[in-house]
């Protein structure tokens, strides 16, 4: 190995995890702190309402599921290899996944259109927007890249980058596990890094502030309560 | 995204200053027994006999010490410079050039050297390597090969299946995983029954090293794979199935459908369902 790339990986994959973590930590907290009121998606849904619907499900439902998928993988990597000792169980999960990142792409190009092409959307985006969904497409597009290219990457996830990552956690970083895989592999986990470096300074902090409860509260419609024309 | 406040701003200036100065090499400790289980043992043996590597028995009645540690820590270097033995070793092991290792250094190549010396004295060392047999494989070896392959039967050690990261001509359906090589002909490649079963008792590529070090394929698990992949190599060829090219038609299809689904699921997403749970809250309206 040349010293160059030793010191790309040590760089990249040692020191750019901790600092995105703790910078993640630290502007998220601050943030919430001193300025709740940007606690929010600034949705652009009143301003738009008929594109916003193949930017926003598809994209959502996409990436919901997608990252599921990688923290599941991350948590407990050996319940996923059983999973996966068997083929077919190996291939639905790799479908559904491939099927879900597709959907992520379709919704996030939906959603890139919508602002690129709406006059009202595009006074109300701004470079930083523009910064995170490149990085967000970037991120999506290499994960399919990965995904068609090197299968099965639900078992080596689990055998190579879960192993990294936890190694991480543990503040006793083992790269051994990561710094021979592909380029287009490593370059999806540095973005994924440079993604959470940016998660508090940007509008993706509406993550933390889901309104879970509207999962299950009953519909609620506001109702004025005035006397009857003419009465 | 308009709300980067001044401290903010700090905070990130002062962590891209951090981002920049970390990133020194991290010295690891090893175990030279363990190193030279988990880097060398897939290439060469202590008195078992060459493999694509020479046996390393007496190595240092062979060349001068210097000149070992020399080619151990750069192999690539020596040959490049032209040097004669280096050139010999080359032309004996067919043209495989011996790795040069992630973190090698004069240190770490004088103690393996201490190492192979020490083991050389004794009437049989650790590292004489797996011998395997050589009667003819079963269908039963066979079988179970391929079960062990694509994960059916799990490594008693615990040791990913070989599916998740590589191929083979014979799998079906979506084929098998293309991080690492094609085996159908991996037989081939390393020239038979004995290199195989002694590279797969320690693989030492970048990518499995790491992950077989704690979890060993056991040698009564080699000799089915072994039997497995000769299987795959009688006949030639490699999988040239349309499994990757289906995966993506999969994605794709099901990607298609489930945007038909979203559009069904949302039939009534640009009418008013206001008037509806008016009614319906009021009771007049249906339920």
């Amino acid at each position: 190995m040349n010293s160059a790339s030793h010191y790309l990986d040590q760089f990249f994959f040692l020191a750019l995890p901790y600092v995105a973590f703790f910078t993640f930590f630290f502007v998220t907290i601050e943030r919430y702190r001193n300025r709740k009121f940007t606690y929010s998606s600034l949705s652009s849904q009143f301003l738009e309402n008929q594109q916003h619907f193949w930017g926003l499900v598809p994209l959502h439902y996409g990436i919901l599921v997608v990252l599921a998928g990688h923290i599941v993988a991350f948590l407990i990597p050996r319940e996923v290899l059983w999973w996966n000792s068997k083929p077919l169980r190996l291939y639905i999960l790799e479908g559904s996944a491939l099927v879900f990142a597709i959907l992520a792409a379709v919704g996030l190009i939906a959603a890139m259109i919508r602002r690129a092409s709406v006059a009202k959307i595009r006074r109300v985006t701004t470079p930083l927007d523009w910064v995170l969904l490149a990085l967000l497409l970037y991120q999506i597009l290499t994960g399919i890249e990965v995904a068609i290219r090197y299968p099965w990457g639900s078992s080596w996830f689990a055998t190579s980058a879960s192993p990294y990552l936890w190694s991480l956690l543990r503040f006793s970083p083992d790269l051994s596990y990561i710094t021979p895989l592909p380029g287009s592999v490593k370059l999806h986990i540095v973005n994924a890094y440079l993604l959470i470096l940016l998660f508090p300074f940007t509008r993706l902090v509406h993550i933390l502030v889901i309104p879970n409860p509207y999962l299950w509260r009953k519909p609620q419609v506001v109702r004025w309560y005035r006397p009857p024309a003419g009465a | 995204m308009n709300a980067v406040g001044r401290r903010e701003r700090g905070v990130l200036v002062a962590f891209l200053g951090l981002f920049l100065w970390t990133g020194g090499p991290v010295a690891r400790g090893q175990d030279t027994a363990a190193d030279f289980r988990q880097n060398c043992v897939s290439c060469h043996t202590i008195g078992g006999g060459r493999l694509t590597g020479p046996d390393l028995k007496g190595v240092s009645g062979r060349a001068e010490r210097d000149w070992l540690v020399r080619f151990i820590v750069n192999p690539q270097a020596m040959i490049d410079r032209g040097d004669p033995y280096a050139l010999k070793l080359l032309q004996e092991s067919r043209g495989v050039v011996m790795p040069q290792f992630s973190g090698m250094s004069a240190a770490r190549a004088q103690a393996l050297l201490d190492l192979i010396a020490a083991e050389s004295e004794l009437e049989e060392s650790q590292f004489k390597g797996l011998q395997i047999t050589d009667r003819p494989f079963t269908t039963a070896d066979v079988q179970g090969g391929r079960g062990l392959f694509m994960g059916v039967q799990p490594l008693r050690n615990g040791g990913p299946a070989c599916i998740g990261c590589h191929t083979a001509k014979d799998l079906g359906g979506l084929s098998g995983g293309r991080l690492g090589p094609d085996l159908s002909r991996v037989f081939e490649r390393l020239e038979g029954r004995k290199n195989l079963a002694a590279w797969l008792s320690a693989p030492a590529t970048a990518t499995m090293a790491p992950i077989f070090k704690n979890h060993p394929i056991a040698s009564e698990e080699i000799v089915p794979i072994v039997a497995y992949l000769e299987a795959q190599a009688s006949g030639g060829g490699e999988d040239m199935s349309a499994g990757p090219l289906i995966f993506l038609l999969i994605g794709l299809g099901g990607a298609g459908l489930m945007l038909v689904v979203f559009d069904l699921a949302w039939r009534m997403r640009f009418r008013t369902v206001r008037k509806q749970l008016v009614l319906t809250s009021t009771g007049r309206g249906e339920e």
